[in-house]
């Protein structure tokens, strides 16, 4: 239970220093992000009077750059936490209905990739560990290093070159045909699927080496374990060995190695999202920098950050289930 | 050599007369990088039905592979070679060395169970201890129900609330709970011989003696052969009918308890009572043994206790003593064991004599 | 890293054999006990007859010690992991990139006497126009769009690449190694903050705030930019130190150390910093990676502004911007740097793949050929320790 408080009140001291550390950001730039909405509304209607000006700037930052700044902090911080973050001048409209609509997007490759990844890291790893020594094991120790030293944006690139273009197998860059309508038919559904392949393989391929590598590691290292050696005496089936006793612990140590591919594939999803031009957070990120749109590019950060450490507090938790160990001693923490 | 054990073999045979176990030039070889490493040395021995046979030998001495060799359960680089045969109460003798894969499930943990050093390491540690119980139950097709009502009164022989045991994870054991656990769930599907290898080994002395005393009652109440390997001489001496001394992969003496305890045959063995800490003895009677065990590429020519013994003479060097009979069942491998009680007297015998 | 839960000693004696050398490479336990035994041999050094012959109270010059502490730390180390073949072709990969990175340097230089030597001329437009690569000698590996010849401005990319990779990965591993040691050896209310510090950076994903610093600062010196992509990376590393210093820490030597009344920096420096270095030196590859990748990354989709197309990133940008992906003709824009890149971060991967036996104390034990003892107990003491 102590384990549990501690994480969660972890999670939210990371949240509220991400906050604390855009609030700086955003402070310490040059220029006043006012005076750009300003000659912006100017711009589309130069009859606008001033305090229809002042109210749309007050309207549109959630803190005032005049303020004194433990003020200004406190109502960032409170607008933060409403929901409020602030006016994209790019979008035309407020940062966090924007970032909503395509978070959804971002969360839907991330965990497709996390799921395929794992699934055959961990599958080939233990293949690779039962067979050790063998042509197998070390053709693909080869393959997984080779493919491990592959940015996932050059096989990007390559995929959409060889799959996108060439072949004309995958669509190359969307999240979804124009055509279809957005909803909840199966429909949709195939077709968001489909044009999610070829960035969740980009993913895949690349990442899936050194989890395999890992995998065949604790694998080797867990059926040299004693009890390994006490379970087949007793007579329990090889199957049941392989399963409960094998995987189960060595899966078990890899937990890192997920909490570390979570933060390493958001910031890799913005990278895929626009070399794919897929409309998730990353993109919208670097149509925030593009735009100069400092509020959108804080909100994105603000937002994928939030993501990445609400993920790691769910497999923590995760973890105190899977690991009967933790919960009695917090001894073993989980980085 | 092997000629000579089986001549000792012989006569013991007609003295004792119901084997349960019997091992026959037992040899575990491993091929290593730089040579062959033989880790059991042509090692006969039989293990009496009902007995409590005491095992021991330094760490390193190939005890061990003993135990793992009586189950066929040798780790794979290991080549187990000999013969070991199992003589249930009932039916035809079984060589287990010739048991198919099916039928060595049965024989292991059905007939001969074991019980490992280091309990903690002996039990799955992301499963319930229950679960531990139950999957081997069922991997031999007992009644569940039946099976795990036994489980309850083991455990609660070995003064453990079952209950709490069976719902608990292996760390929330102590070392004594887990090693008490860990024979209950050897004994479960009531087998006939029950080998423990060091099953005190990382236990505190009070815990050890608890253990011990356990076992006993244990022994009386389910008719279990037990074979109890350690290197602590005075605490098996407590507990075993009988003692069989290794040193350097091979058996150099054997005989019943009193026997080893107040007229050792062999240098070693002497050695090794007096380098035993004992509470009657003096410290500074106690004695370490001089120098350190052979590695098993290259065992000394010959007596291979030689470099470390006082009574070594060229003969000894030059030729592996035999099996010789000191009186009885008591066996001892050794040129000079006539001089051996004159040569190393044993500073324990004073105080032992007393107690008994 | 987490100390992995399933480590639990199997036995005695292996099990806390296994996690001493697991973690600290058995360096220091190899070298303490030859230390004892040149003494009571009568051996070298001056310590003979004194009570505490300890290496920690034997007047060593600083050049003993240091040689010393590279024989054990690198040269050992090195003999060891030399052996494995991807440690031969990783280092290989990795000295070829340096020396690429030295013939740039001296060939752009303008140093003194260097500024005469030209090894291979900086890229200029002055060749035929996106020529394919293997087709003109004098271009190998083609031109692009205005005749710029791709060899040599891959070539001379490498200095800036270097020295970023180098930036990056010297500050993340000097950072984490200081707060790792300092909060392991610490502890207290020092260990508390400075941990929580490396909790909080450690989640905040790496590459969102990379590309949020970069725009906002605009960095052009190679050493800031790989500075800033690495700016929370050491955390993970510094977590991971410091849980390795706590072990280390309740080793008996280093006890027995802290008994004698030596200060804690040099027990730091002298009795935990030893044993980290490979772990370190891997981390430190791992790191360069990061940096790679990562800066690639941003030159390639322009988040870094550039003036010079002397860098892979650009160059793959230059590419994908005049459609490389649809026409074969300039495809070669865009691969050229792909191989580049790969190549480097395959030498780093194997190179650390190989150094990874490092930590494998059995595997250790055979290299060096110095506990055989210890390899046969495990034998002989039962299948167990198998």
């Amino acid at each position: 239970m102590n384990w549990w408080v501690k994480r969660t009140g972890q999670a939210l001291f990371t949240i509220w220093a991400v906050i604390t550390i855009t609030f700086a950001l955003i402070r310490g730039l040059p220029g006043d992000p006012g005076s750009r909405i300003r000659d912006q509304a100017q711009r589309h209607n130069p009859s606008m009077s001033q305090a229809a000006l002042e109210r749309l700037i007050e309207a549109r930052i959630p803190a005032s750059y005049d303020d004194p700044i433990h003020v200004a902090y406190w109502e960032y911080l409170t607008s933060v936490l409403q929901g409020d973050l602030g006016y994209s001048t790019f979008r035309q409209g407020d940062v966090a209905p924007e970032i909503a609509s395509v978070l959804p997007w971002t969360i839907l490759i991330m965990s497709l990739s996390m799921l395929l990844m794992f699934a055959l890291g961990l599958g080939l790893g233990a293949l690779m560990a039962y067979k050790e020594g063998s042509r197998f094991d070390t053709a693909l120790t080869g393959v997984s290093i080779f493919f491990n030293s592959i940015p996932y944006y050059v096989a990007a690139v390559l995929l959409i070159a060889v799959l996108g273009y060439r072949l004309s197998v995958f669509p190359a860059r969307g999240t979804h045909s124009d055509a279809t309508e957005p909803g909840l038919s199966v429909h949709f559904v195939l077709d968001a699927l489909y044009h999610a392949t070829l960035p969740t393989v980009s993913f895949v391929i690349t990442g899936f080496g050194i989890i395999a590598l890992t995998m065949r590691g604790n694998s080797i290292q867990t059926l040299g374990e004693e009890y390994i050696r006490v379970a087949k005496l007793r007579g329990i089936p090889d199957r049941r060995i392989a399963i409960r006793y094998v995987g189960r612990n060595a899966i078990l140590p890899m937990w890192t190695t997920l909490l570390i591919s979570i933060g390493f594939m958001f910031g890799g999803a913005i990278i895929l999202e626009e070399i794919f031009q897929y409309r998730g957070m990353g993109w919208l990120m670097f149509r925030s920098i593009e735009h100069n749109d400092i509020y959108l590019m804080m909100g994105t950060f603000l937002i994928v950050t939030i993501a990445v450490v609400v993920s790691l507090w769910i497999a923590d938790a995760t973890y105190g289930w899977l690991d009967p160990r933790i919960k009695s001693g917090d001894e073993s923490e989980s980085y | 050599m092997s000629t000579h054990e089986t001549t000792a073999a012989d006569e013991r045979a007609h003295s004792a007369s119901d084997p349960i176990v019997e091992i026959r030039n037992a040899e575990v070889v491993f091929e290593m990088d730089r040579g062959v490493s033989r880790v059991l040395d042509d090692v006969s021995l039989e293990i009496e039905r009902g007995e409590i046979l005491g095992i021991v030998g330094e760490s390193g001495s190939g005890k061990s592979m003993l135990a793992s060799s009586m189950l066929d359960a040798v780790v794979d680089p290991g080549v187990l070679s000999g013969e070991i045969t199992y003589y249930p109460e009932d039916g035809d003798p079984i060589d287990v060395l010739a048991l198919s894969d099916h039928e060595l499930r049965q024989l292991r943990w059905e007939e001969i169970a074991m019980v490992f050093q280091g309990a903690m390491s002996s039990f799955n540690p992301t499963m319930k201890i229950r679960t531990h119980f139950e999957e081997t139950l069922e991997a031999h097709n007992y009644s569940l129900g039946e099976g795990m009502d036994r489980a309850r009164e083991l455990l609660s022989d070995l003064y453990l609330d079952p209950d709490r045991v069976l719902d608990s994870y292996p760390h929330e054991l102590s070392g004594g709970m887990q090693q008490r656990t860990l024979i209950a769930l050897s004994v479960v599907l009531q087998p006939n011989v029950l080998v423990m290898d060091e099953p005190t080994a990382a236990l505190d002395l009070l815990m050890q003696r608890s253990i011990i005393s356990l076992l006993e009652d244990l022994k009386a109440k389910y008719d279990l052969t037990m074979v109890f390997i350690t290197h602590d001489l005075p605490l098996v001496a407590e507990l075993a009918d009988r003692l069989a001394v290794m040193y350097a992969f091979e058996l150099i003496e054997q005989g019943p308890t009193q026997d080893i305890l107040h007229d050792a045959g062999h240098p070693y063995t002497r050695a090794l009572l007096n380098s035993t800490p004992n509470l009657d003895a003096p410290l500074e009677e106690m004695r370490p043994i001089a120098g350190s065990a052979p590695d098993p590429v290259n065992v000394p020519a010959g007596c291979s206790y030689h470099p470390r013994c006082s009574l070594a003479t060229d003969r000894c060097v030059a030729q592996d003593p035999d099996s010789r009979p000191v009186d009885g069942d008591h066996v001892v491998d050794c040129h000079h064991w006539e001089d051996a009680a004159d040569e190393i007297p044993l500073n324990h015998l004073a105080n032992m004599e007393g107690d008994r | 890293m987490k100390v992995n839960p399933t480590d639990a000693p199997s036995d005695d004696e292996s099990g806390t054999d296994g996690r001493r050398s697991r973690f600290e490479g058995s360096t220091l336990f190899d070298r303490d006990d030859a230390d004892g035994e040149y003494r009571t041999d009568g051996g070298q050094s001056a310590g003979d007859g004194q009570m505490f012959a300890d290496s920690e109270f034997t007047e060593v010059t600083t050049g003993q010690r240091l040689s010393e502490v590279f024989y054990e730390s690198i040269y050992e180390p090195f003999v060891i992991a030399w052996s494995d073949w991807r440690t031969k072709v990783g280092l290989s990969i990795i000295s070829l990139y340096l020396l690429l990175g030295v013939v740039a340097w001296v060939s752009a230089s303008e140093l003194l006497f260097l500024d005469r030597i030209t090894i291979i001329e900086p890229a200029r437009g002055d060749g035929p126009i996106r020529l394919a690569p293997f087709q003109d000698w004098s271009y190998p590996l083609g031109t692009d769009m205005i005749g710029r010849d791709l060899l040599a401005a891959m070539i001379h990319a490498t200095p800036r690449m270097l020295q970023m990779i180098l930036a990056g990965a010297v500050f993340a591993t000097a950072v984490a190694t200081v707060v790792g040691t300092v909060a392991g050896y610490k502890g207290g209310v020092t260990e508390r903050s400075l941990m929580t510090l490396s909790d909080v950076l450690m989640t905040i994903p790496g590459l969102p705030l990379v590309i949020v610093l970069i725009v906002l600062i605009d960095p052009s010196s190679p050493y800031l930019i790989g500075i800033i992509i690495v700016i929370n990376a050491w955390a993970g590393l510094a977590r991971t130190i410091h849980s390795q210093v706590l072990t280390i820490r309740e080793h008996s030597y280093v006890e027995a150390s802290r008994t004698m009344g030596i200060g804690t920096p040099t027990i730091i420096r002298k009795d935990i910093l030893p044993n980290l270095m490979p772990y370190i030196l891997i981390n430190f590859t791992s790191m360069a990676r990061r940096v790679i990748y990562d800066s690639v990354a941003l030159y390639f989709l322009g988040v870094i502004s550039v003036q010079t197309i002397e860098n892979w990133g650009v160059m793959m940008n230059i590419g994908y911007e005049n459609n490389a992906l649809i026409i074969p003709e300039v495809s070669h824009l865009l691969f050229v740097p792909m191989v580049f890149v790969v190549g480097l971060s395959f030498g780093l991967i194997l190179f650390s793949q190989g150094t990874d036996r490092l930590f494998n104390p059995r595997v250790r034990a055979r290299g060096s050929g110095t506990t055989k003892s210890k390899d046969d107990e495990e034998i002989t003491t039962g299948g167990g320790a198998l």
